[in-house]
């Protein structure tokens, strides 16, 4: 049957045929092109990055090193904490999830937050398959209730993460620093060095200068990604993983500090009764520091986290709020005018100057005249001598050295700079005040032009425009006490390594010799000495039984500025001077140097020599019992090791 | 048995050897492909989804049936009956809003027992049926206005609008090209290629701005600006280029792609069975894949440029244009160089509707070579 009559016309078509194969051939062409750039021309890279879908490298998280004091105490260690983290693409949300919570005991509120939390994540192609961090520091009992039942939640993973732990909570807190959890800003510096989103990095003291040791450096492991074809895995791993496939972490450095920490417990202790304040003792042989303590403190285990996010953020707010700056690491953060803590120096350097001698004598009435202005003394003392005006604090006696002609404050300034004062040590644990000992130079920069006789008067018993930082007084009355020599000041003892080699030793290192005549340094001594000794004494009445030791009480001037947000019925306490003392002991074969400063202490040192008289008094009875044969803590442990 | 590549058949009309071997080869490749994308779910929870490549050989020995039925009807029965079955189709399309099931937001399916079948796909041999009947009823010498086409265009808009509206972009896209191709074979006036141009442009932009989904501004957005989103579309497209990229020039080996094996590839088995190929076979399966597709669309102009009425011309040209078009689609957005929306490989790609049009349009080109 004929079904269509011919009568089209195909010619009108012809002419396009050639053309539709052209166009089938070129875009096949192109086509094939892509693909040999593809996978031949960028294969490498693509074949490169198919393997990084399929490799996963888990993290081996390392174990910050050990902060110990000179006998082995721990003083900053880790804790173990959990962490709690789902995959979204592997949690059952129907069944898994309600068992999950039930463990986890969250409110519903709570649950509902993180499950939406699961829910957006899964959504994600690029997130599904990846860890999801839940929870922080899960307690405990949780923990177990999770690993117990770990068959039943496909899906849910507890790590654990190293917490730090600092086990005598606010003693020493300065001196140790504490962590902080890395920001933005410090990982576009660190991300080169191994440093991750949500890591922890020391904030300061030894935990941030000493940061690069105790660290440690993070292993991996490379596993393979197999979602499905879980049964393969040895076979899967043998054959896409590159060696190594495996790096083990390595443990961050042990540090060993000089501090001692039952000498440190012995300074808190002693400044039980005052609101503020800071002590340092000092090896006058080494320049080791052996206590540092400063007042009011803070507990870094808190505040680096151990206690969770929220009471790290209620502790921060605290301790900013408070007047008294419990942040503020006062041994060595902060200057304050040494008052007649610097007699001793004002004398050596007259000494020197041949201005005064032994015989030297200054009839104190209560005072010195200079051009129209009467400068004030502590009390009337009448005829006084090198020696007495030393033991009582004579400002009369330092006055009349400084309206001596052949005295500038210059001068001054040098023998207090040839001791350490006004510059900064280099301990290197915190940000260091200079302090400053005010040259002519200065006070003509400072005053505009007009410098004034009365500058050298005030420079001479150690006010005006002098500072000092408690480091700095410590180690300068070190040098007094071993014939002068000026130490490097020195916390870190030794690093070791886990196991307990030591990997590097800090000997102790002489900043500076300085060269005092050793009559004069004698007749200082025994100045020193009577001070606490004799009866006339500014520190006889307040030392304690048993406490051998010489020193110089000393007042702060404090500036009648009251801090921002005092209660001014506490303004008061703000506007009393501060307390000192600077001293070594014992007082004849001096060991070591204690410097004192109770903040708003009051005048002529009364409520710090009591202080520095206990601590020194503990310090013979450690003494007593080091020379004895003993273990260290760390011996100790060793042994119970072995057994 | 007369010559090489022909066998009598009722000694009137030749079966055409070379295409259905061509074809043939492909199917193969296809189901080969289908085993080793879906061989992941093997031993999982999903292992259904495992067995498809089986219901792929059913759905092509049911298309085989069809399309020997196809070939055996002298195509130009057809003729008569192409608005009848074009306003058939047009009819089920629009059954498609009342009755359809969702599927991923959009809704192109109807149950029909215990599967689904797709309206839009068998659209698209009924579209090329009723633009041939058109240009064979329309000879002209003199090339053609812009009125002159006005019925062809509006044959294609209207099914093209209507799964814009399901939303099926890719769909309507394969409508508007497919019929393009058949409709650029007469003359037309330079200056209403112009015009057409101008009006082409400014219904894609206003479509962009109307009628376009978000998801579907995000899939072209994402294809323009790849590096800008790497976890959303532009995380697909990306994938699927590591796939390819990985296979090399000698291929993983069957089966043993990464990029497949560990769930990478999405929709493998419907949008990127090319991935698939291309990890396991490298460079040279690939080349022999494009190469068999290419030459699938050029036989098909030579039998229209054999035909022997404007009917049996357009019809091989149209189902060339689909199967070419669809190729060209598929792999490029599988290589990045396409946007990712939504269109099958024919062959390759698992799906019952999918696989019955490409054996229908293939048993169409049969005929028309049987009968030149």
């Amino acid at each position: 049957m004929s079904i269509l009559v011919q009568r089209s016309d195909v010619g009108e078509f012809r002419r396009r045929y050639r053309w539709m194969v052209l166009i089938c051939l070129a875009a096949f062409l192109v086509l094939f092109c892509r693909l040999v750039l593809l996978q031949v021309i960028q294969g490498d890279y693509y074949r490169a990055q198919a393997r990084r879908n399929i490799v996963r490298e888990i993290k081996l998280a390392t174990r910050r090193g050990v902060i110990r004091d000179a006998e082995g105490r721990v003083l900053a260690a880790n804790r173990p904490s959990y962490n709690v983290y789902v995959v979204p693409s592997e949690l059952n949300l129907e069944q898994t999830w309600p068992r999950v919570v039930q463990f986890l005991g969250a409110q519903p509120a709570e649950a509902n937050l993180l499950r939406q939390k699961i829910v957006d994540a899964s959504k994600d192609d690029r997130r599904k398959d990846q860890q999801l961090l839940l929870l922080v520091d899960v307690d405990r009992d949780v923990v177990a209730l999770l690993e117990t039942h770990e068959d039943e939640l496909h899906g849910v993973e507890v790590v654990p993460v190293p917490v730090r732990n600092y086990p005598h909570g606010e003693i020493g807190a300065h001196l140790l620093g504490y962590m902080r959890e890395v920001d933005a800003d410090d990982l576009t510096e660190l991300e080169s060095r191994g440093y991750h989103p949500g890591d922890r990095i020391g904030a300061v003291g030894i935990e941030r200068r000493w940061e690069s040791y105790l660290r440690g450096k993070r292993g991996s492991r490379k596993t393979i990604r197999a979602k499905r074809r879980m049964a393969h895995r040895e076979e899967l791993e043998a054959k896409y993983l590159d060696e190594p496939r495996m790096i083990r972490p390595v443990p961050g450095r042990d540090i060993s500090l000089t501090i001692d920490v039952e000498l440190q417990q012995s300074i808190e202790k002693a400044m039980r009764g005052q609101l503020a304040g800071a002590a340092v003792v000092v090896d006058v042989r080494t320049g080791r520091i052996l206590a540092a303590s400063s007042k009011p403190s803070y507990d870094p285990s808190i505040v680096s986290g151990g206690q969770g996010i929220d009471a790290t953020r209620d502790a921060f707010r605290r301790l900013y709020a408070d007047p008294l700056k419990p942040m503020l690491d006062k041994t060595i953060s902060a200057a304050y005018p040494p008052g007649s803590t610097f007699k001793p120096f004002t004398a050596l350097a007259a000494l020197e100057e041949g201005i005064i001698d032994s015989a030297t004598e200054v009839d104190c009435h209560g005072g010195y005249e200079y051009g129209r202005r009467f400068f004030r003394c502590t009390g009337v003392h009448r005829r006084v001598h090198l020696h007495e005006a030393l033991v009582q604090s004579c400002n009369s006696y330092f006055y009349a050295i400084g309206a001596h002609e052949r005295m500038q404050i210059d001068r001054l300034a040098k023998t207090g700079m040839s001791f350490g004062l006004g510059i900064k040590t280099g301990i290197g644990t915190n940000p260091e005040a200079r302090g400053r000992m005010p040259t002519r130079s200065w006070y003509v920069r400072r005053y505009k032009g007009a410098f004034r006789g009365g500058f050298t008067l005030l420079s001479a018993i150690g006010q005006g425009a002098a500072t000092v930082t408690v480091l700095q007084l410590a180690l300068s009355y070190a040098a007094l006490a071993n014939g002068g020599t000026l130490y490097q000041p020195q916390v870190v003892r030794s690093i070791e390594t886990s196991d307990g080699t030591i990997v590097q030793e800090f000997p102790p290192r002489v900043k500076r010799l300085i060269t005092i005549d050793p009559g004069h340094l004698s007749m200082i001594r025994s100045g020193l000495r009577g001070v606490v000794h004799e009866k006339t004494g500014t520190a006889h009445a307040e030392t304690v039984e048993g406490a051998s030791m010489a020193g110089k009480t000393g007042t702060a001037q404090v500036s009648h500025v009251t801090p921002r947000g005092v209660d001014p019925g506490k303004v008061w306490y703000f506007n009393r001077d501060h307390a000192w003392f600077a001293g070594y002991a014992p007082a004849e074969a001096p060991e070591i140097a204690i410097v004192v400063l109770v903040e708003h202490g009051g005048g002529g040192g009364k409520n710090a020599v009591p202080v520095a008289s206990r601590v020194v008094r503990d310090w013979l009875k450690l003494r007593e019992r080091e020379r004895t044969p003993h273990q260290t803590a760390r011996e100790a442990a060793n042994e119970e090791e072995g057994t | 048995m007369v010559s090489p590549g022909r066998i009598s058949f009722r000694s009137g009309p030749q079966i055409d050897m070379v295409l259905l071997l061509c074809s043939v080869a492909i199917a193969t490749f296809g189901i080969v492909n289908l085993y080793s994308a879906t061989s992941v779910y093997i031993e999982s929870s999903r292992s259904g989804i495992a067995d498809i490549y089986v219901s792929q050989v059913y759905w092509i020995v049911v298309g085989g049936l069809i399309a020997i039925l196809a070939a055996a009807i002298d195509y130009r029965h057809l003729e008569r009956l192409a608005y009848f079955f074009y306003f058939g189709g047009l009819v089920a399309l629009t059954l498609v809003f009342v009755l359809a099931t969702d599927i991923r937001g959009s809704s192109r399916w109807i149950q029909v027992g215990s599967f689904g079948f797709q309206p839009s796909e068998f659209i698209k041999i009924l579209l090329i049926i009723v633009l041939a009947k058109y240009l064979h009823n329309d000879p002209r010498t003199e090339p053609r206005k812009w009125v002159d086409l006005a019925v062809p265009i509006l044959l294609t808009a209207v099914p093209a609008a209507l799964v814009m509206a399901q939303p099926d972009l890719g769909t309507a896209m394969i409508y508007v090209l497919t019929a393009a191709t058949i409709i650029g074979m007469v003359r037309i006036r330079r200056s209403s290629l112009f015009w057409g141009a101008v009006i082409g442009g400014t219904v894609v932009s206003l479509s962009w701005k109307l009628v376009l989904r978000d998801y579907q501004k995000a899939r072209i957005t994402s294809f323009l600006d790849p590096e800008h989103d790497v976890t959303g579309t532009g995380w697909h497209a990306l994938q699927s280029r590591t796939a390819i990229g990985n296979g090399g020039l000698t291929g993983s080996g069957f089966m043993s792609g990464t990029q497949n094996q560990f769930g990478f590839l999405p929709d493998q088995f419907s949008d990127f069975p090319f991935a698939v190929f291309a990890e396991d076979w490298g460079l040279l399966g690939c080349a022999a894949l494009l190469a068999a597709y290419c030459f699938l669309c050029i036989w098909a102009i030579h039998i229209a440029s054999q035909a022997k009425d404007r009917f049996g011309a357009a019809l091989a040209v149209g189902v060339g244009a689909m199967i070419f078009w669809h190729a060209f689609f598929n792999m490029g957005m599988a290589m990045g160089v396409l946007p990712v929306v939504g269109i099958t490989l024919p062959l390759f790609s698992y799906g019952g509707s999918s696989v019955l049009t490409v054996m229908v349009g293939l048993g169409l080109l049969m005929n028309v070579s049987m009968r030149r």
